[in-house]
């Protein structure tokens, strides 16, 4: 569906039922240069069990209006409004990597629009190296082979996915494509500038879910490691076999661990 | 594991997660109708499309799936389904997005059956094709009328071996936003990735040279995810809620594979075209090979053209690796490791020195298939091509003298020798 938020249309799915504010509800963040289609396999679990599900496209994605916003703490406010324009109530946060830096924000500043965040697959902080930050503006294709090659695991690589007949890998490069240069090369800036998340993750309060791949080479050990130190009792899951994108290459753990989170803290009836 | 397998790597690996019961290194064949589901959340989930796992094998199965994400991998498609035939995949992706009163423009050089269905079949159902001749590449752009949602052709013609110019047809797809879809059988991703010059589907009778042994049918159809179904209205099979999945809007939730699971949803389904689980086991011993074999293809098929180009039994010969072919350069660009193994020639004589020909050459199979490991022969007009009528067989390249050759792996002194003798026979016929 679309809306409108501070004058720009916001693209969102919402898992196949019709969005309904008196539920519960359920937001899932992408990452950098993703879009909605990345939480195909938990979105619609979500909404067949009496959620409001809510997958929006950031700013400048795929089919949300742009531009792209270029900083962490100003898609954190942005998400603050798309709660406001839909008056989303009972809120629980999903996100993955980029995701969970728009969500610590989120979480530090508006804690009362919460019930529950869960992180997946991130740190406090996301630092990019200048050749990635380089290939975003410059040479875009060798950028998504790069986030390809680094963020999924040998799943991926080995075509392994879930879903009988699809490509994990060349599925997230064809979305990729639709977002290059500006979004992914803003979302990469915006993660390198970020210097806030100790501070937003020691204001994050009520119940913290932190899933860690166990071969994430995007948000490795130290920085996950650092993340959970400053929050406040998280509940943490390693899944060993991992690469950093969690949600599509072993989504049936990930939506046991989500489900069995999401329902015990924010339950829907 | 951090950087992207090589093709292949993939032919032997893409797909297949190793046994986790008994480690079987070969993919397993499950040879079942159906799968025990753990509990009924886990059920209800898989027929919701709320996650992946397997129902029934007419939807989908494990032996299947692995080489359909096998096929995914190699082609750089976002989704693969592997059907009965090649096609079955055919008319699966044009019926996921084709419906009464639409319109197609195809090339005039393909299979028989391709040109069958689309001339004599889809009429029936309203949809209709406007037949362009492959080298008449703005003839692509003129046939395009306001209901026109697909273009569709052979990246190289059947039997003529005219090559497609896909960078340019696929153009003229973006300018209209109609997506083109490219019967890939004979050139195989080994030869051309037809998504890296803008195509946005494939189709495949795996039959052919990705099996590659002539011992199980089937065929693929395969998702580029690189066509944007969501600008225009065009195509509601994809873009709005589809009733028997709740509502289901496809390209929404499935985006870059959406055009595939509608075939998953809606074909596979309700037309059932399934694959078996033996077939998809014995097409995975096949790719494994692929390069290897199209390579062995490759060079016995340019080892031939030097053969028959010389032979004084011969009146032409036909293939775009040679400089005097149409499609040369066009067949140097997309096709830089080769441009098939698909020979035609004609016997000179005629009509009865060609029979002779066919009919005293031993190793040399006379039947209607291609791409097997064994060399293979054909008259087409009299054979795979017999049902279309005269104005198409003259369209589609065909002449009553024509041979159409498969070449094989076998060693090619041995091809050459068993040549020799249709020669000779078709000699003392022309001496008649």
């Amino acid at each position: 569906m679309y809306f409108d938020v501070g004058g720009k249309q916001v693209f969102a799915t919402t898992g196949g039922k019709p969005f309904d504010n008196s539920k519960p509800t359920v937001i899932f963040l992408h990452g950098s240069g993703l879009d909605h289609t990345f939480w195909g396999l938990h979105s619609r679990f979500f909404a067949f069990r009496n959620y409001a599900v809510l997958v929006p496209d950031l700013p400048g994605h795929t089919n949300s209006e742009g531009p792209a916003l270029t900083s962490i703490e100003a898609m954190g406010d942005w998400l603050n409004d798309v709660i406001e324009a839909l008056d989303a109530n009972d809120v629980s946060l999903v996100a993955h990597s980029q995701g969970c830096l728009v969500a610590l924000e989120f979480a530090s500043r508006y804690p009362d629009r919460l019930r529950s965040v869960s992180f997946i697959a991130s740190g406090l902080a996301t630092p990019v190296n200048d050749v990635l930050l380089n290939a975003a503006e410059n040479d875009p294709e060798a950028a998504i082979a790069m986030m390809l090659g680094w963020g999924f695991g040998s799943a991926g690589h080995l075509h392994q996915g879930p879903i009988p007949g699809n490509s994990m890998v060349a599925g997230g490069r064809k979305v990729m494509r639709g977002n290059v240069p500006d979004a992914l090369a803003t979302d990469l800036k915006a993660c390198n500038n970020y210097k806030n998340g100790v501070g937003a993750a020691e204001m994050v309060s009520g119940p913290i879910q932190v899933i860690v791949a166990g071969k994430d080479r995007m948000a490795p050990g130290k920085a996950t490691t650092e993340l959970i130190e400053h929050l406040s009792d998280p509940d943490v899951t390693v899944i060993a076999r991992s690469g950093h994108m969690v949600p599509q290459e072993v989504p049936d753990q990930c939506r046991a661990l989500l489900k069995a989170f999401i329902f015990s803290n924010n339950p829907a009836t | 594991m951090s950087r992207f397998l090589n093709f292949d790597t993939l032919s032997l690996h893409a797909g297949q997660v190793v046994d986790p019961e008994y480690g079987a290194r070969a993919a397993p064949i499950y040879q079942t109708t159906s799968y025990v589901f753990p509990d009924t959340d886990t059920a209800s989930s898989i027929f919701n499309l709320e996650r992946g796992g397997h129902a029934y094998s007419r939807i989908t199965n494990p032996t299947v799936g692995v080489l359909e994400q096998r096929i995914a991998a190699l082609e750089g498609g976002s989704a693969a389904i592997c059907t009965s035939s090649g096609m079955a995949a055919t008319f699966c992706g044009i019926t996921a997005i084709l419906e009464q009163g639409d319109h197609i423009v195809a090339s005039t050089q393909m299979y028989g059956g391709n040109i069958s269905l689309m001339k004599n079949t889809l009429p029936r159902f309203g949809i209709t094709t406007t037949f362009v001749d492959p080298t008449d590449t703005d003839g692509f752009r003129k046939a395009v009328q306001d209901n026109t949602k697909l273009i569709y052709g052979e990246l190289i013609g059947n039997p003529g071996l005219d090559i497609l110019d896909l960078e340019a047809i696929a153009k003229i797809g973006a300018d209209h936003h109609i997506p083109v879809m490219i019967d890939a059988t004979f050139n195989t991703p080994y030869l051309c990735r037809c998504f890296d010059y803008g195509a946005n589907m494939t189709v495949h009778s795996v039959t052919k040279w990705m099996g590659g042994h002539g011992v199980a049918i089937g065929g693929a159809i395969v998702d580029g995810g690189n066509f944007d179904w969501g600008a225009t209205d065009k195509y509601p099979t994809i873009t709005e809620p589809y009733a028997p999945f709740t509502g289901i809007n496809l390209w929404d939730e499935f985006g870059p594979s959406a055009f595939a699971t509608r075939i998953r949803a809606e074909a596979m389904r309700d037309f059932g075209p399934s694959m078996s689980p033996m077939n998809a086991f014995l097409l995975l011993q096949g790719i494994e090979t692929l390069s290897l074999r199209m390579d062995k293809h490759l060079s016995n098929t340019m080892d031939l053209l030097d053969y028959l180009s010389n032979h004084d039994q011969v009146s032409w010969v036909n293939h775009p690796s040679l400089p005097s072919h149409t499609s040369h350069e066009l067949a140097r660009k997309y096709l830089p490791k080769g441009a098939g193994s698909i020979v035609s020639f004609g016997v000179k004589g005629g009509r009865e020195a060609g029979k002779a020909f066919i009919e005293n050459v031993e190793l040399a199979s006379h039947l209607a298939n291609v791409g097997d490991a064994k060399t293979l022969i054909i008259h087409p007009a009299t054979t795979t091509h017999s049902r279309i009528d005269a104005d198409a067989l003259v369209a589609a390249g065909i002449t009553e003298d024509m041979v159409r050759l498969s070449v094989g792996l076998e060693d090619v002194a041995d091809i050459k020798a068993d040549f020799e003798n249709g020669f000779r026979a078709a000699k003392r016929i022309t001496k008649k």
